[in-house]
């Protein structure tokens, strides 16, 4: 085991199942968030009844900064890894392969910055919504979970930063969950094509569904 | 398609040894024959070079078939050039029109240092196949061709990942330097035969122990490699490789 976490393999293998760990987490997340369309008593109870979980959900929390720091901290061992391996650039650098979603070759070439820009993001959101200590917003002091959320979403300054960090989340996934598959070795000549297109629609689900939210929060306030 | 003689500038790296800064230096290269390999054409050019009393230009070429695999070079930043499946030296130059310039690099990795010009030293891929690389048979006389059954569909595999010419060609298209295509081709070609399964896991892991301490990159499965492999090699072999290491380290014996 101490070999797989020293390893370029090894270090890839875990970063995929951190990745996905924490795509699981998102799947909850946003299957929570959805009871927003179902209103004001759904939501807040739902957040509610997380919230009395008390030492369980503490020690959910705690497992998903630990997931979220490891699969950072292997992102930075492995892009170090891989700079040390190309010491000096081409002067010219052409993809052999076809159309590319995005300038500069694709969301693979991405995956740092947007996981960083996630990252960022994710610090916004916990002074937002688990701290409450965003300076700029007067937090209702009742109305529950669905009043808070409907504060902090109705900014325009969160609105920028959450749209923005959700489309980064999008492409992060769109590379993320079909890379984490292969490098747990996933891959079958007649499912590969099934794969590919699952991991498409799960990443942009996932972002979409949180956009969705979002849109839905801040047109109805 | 391009005229029959054609005239090309050709933006050419050169490095007179491993420590030295290296540039890029333009030479005029007129009435190119759109018939020539790549190859040739640098040849013609070296002839040019010496005919002038300059250097000639240092790069690698063996068969000039598509086997051997040590011929090399980015050609417009593209790994063997802008064809699929070929190699340079099958590359020709009606690929080019008249005008045109054409950038020659060499394959740049820390794992594959210049030796001169457009030459690298990729015998950091010889020590990985000397790390496992090989099934050990007893001496003796030569053992009956069928006396091990293999399934046509697993031969057709392992031929597959056989294929492998070890030119390099993935570690100089992946962004990340990473020879895990060239690994992995080499791990899967034994790793699916009846030969291979006595070194199975020692294999795996010596391999990528020893790609690690050779210096090359992580693998990002961005499947550039699979597009510059001159021998079509699939990625397929890469979730192989993955598989076998996760086997190896969590099922294998120590």
């Amino acid at each position: 085991m101490i070999r797989i976490c020293c390893t370029s393999v090894g270090q890839k293998v875990l970063m995929a199942l951190t990745g996905l760990a924490l795509c699981g987490f998102l799947a909850t997340h946003l299957s929570g968030n959805l009871l927003l369309f179902a209103g004001e008593e759904a939501f807040n109870t739902y957040a509610e009844n997380l919230h009395s979980m008390g030492v369980l959900l503490k020690a959910a929390e705690v497992g998903l900064l630990a997931t979220f720091l490891a699969h950072l901290g292997l992102a930075v061992s492995t892009t170090a890894m891989s700079r040390r391996a190309r010491s000096r650039q081409y002067d010219e650098k052409e993809s052999k392969q076809g159309v590319f979603a995005l300038p500069g070759g694709g969301a693979s070439n991405w995956m740092l910055l947007t996981g960083l820009g996630i990252g960022a993001f994710l610090v916004l959101h916990l002074v937002d919504l688990k701290f409450k200590m965003r300076p700029d917003l007067v937090y209702p002091t009742d109305g529950g979970a669905y009043a808070t959320v409907n504060t902090v979403l109705s900014s325009p300054v969160s609105f920028a930063a959450y749209g923005v960090a959700l489309i980064l989340l999008g492409i992060h996934l769109s590379h993320g969950v079909r890379s984490a598959l292969q490098s747990l070795g996933v891959s079958h000549s007649k499912w590969n094509k099934l794969i590919e297109i699952g991991s498409m629609l799960f990443a942009w689900a996932i972002a979409l569904g949180f956009i969705c939210v979002l849109g839905w929060v801040v047109l109805s306030s | 398609m391009s005229s029959e003689l054609i005239n090309l500038t050709l933006r050419v790296w050169r490095q007179s040894g491993p420590d030295s800064p290296g540039q890029f230096d333009n030479y005029q290269l007129n009435g190119v024959s759109t018939h020539m390999s790549f190859l040739e054409m640098l040849d013609v050019l070296n002839e040019q070079l010496i005919e002038s009393g300059q250097e000639s230009v240092a790069f690698d070429h063996d068969c000039r078939e598509g086997i051997c695999g040590t011929c090399s070079l980015m050609i417009n930043g593209q790994a063997h050039g802008p064809d699929t499946a070929t190699t340079t030296c099958q590359l020709h130059m009606r690929r080019f029109n008249d005008g045109d310039t054409v950038t020659i690099e060499p394959w740049r990795a820390t794992a594959f240092p210049i030796v001169k010009d457009l030459v690298v030293d990729r015998s950091a891929f010889d020590r990985i196949i000397s790390s496992g690389g090989y099934v050990s048979v007893n001496t003796g006389n030569a053992p009956d061709g069928n006396a091990i059954p293999v399934a046509g569909s697993q031969q057709e595999v392992a031929m597959d990942a056989a294929a492998c010419i070890g030119c390099g060609a993935c570690v100089a298209a992946c962004k990340n330097a990473s020879a895990m295509l060239f690994v992995s081709a080499k791990v899967s070609q034994l790793a699916i035969l009846p030969q291979g399964q006595q070194e199975r896991s020692e294999r795996v892991v010596s391999m990528v122990s020893q790609m690690d301490d050779e210096g090359f990159g992580s693998c990002t499965n961005t499947s550039e490699c699979e597009a510059a492999c001159p021998a079509e090699i699939s990625v397929s072999n890469i979730a192989r490789l993955n598989r076998e290491y996760l086997r190896a380290s969590l099922c294998g014996r120590d």
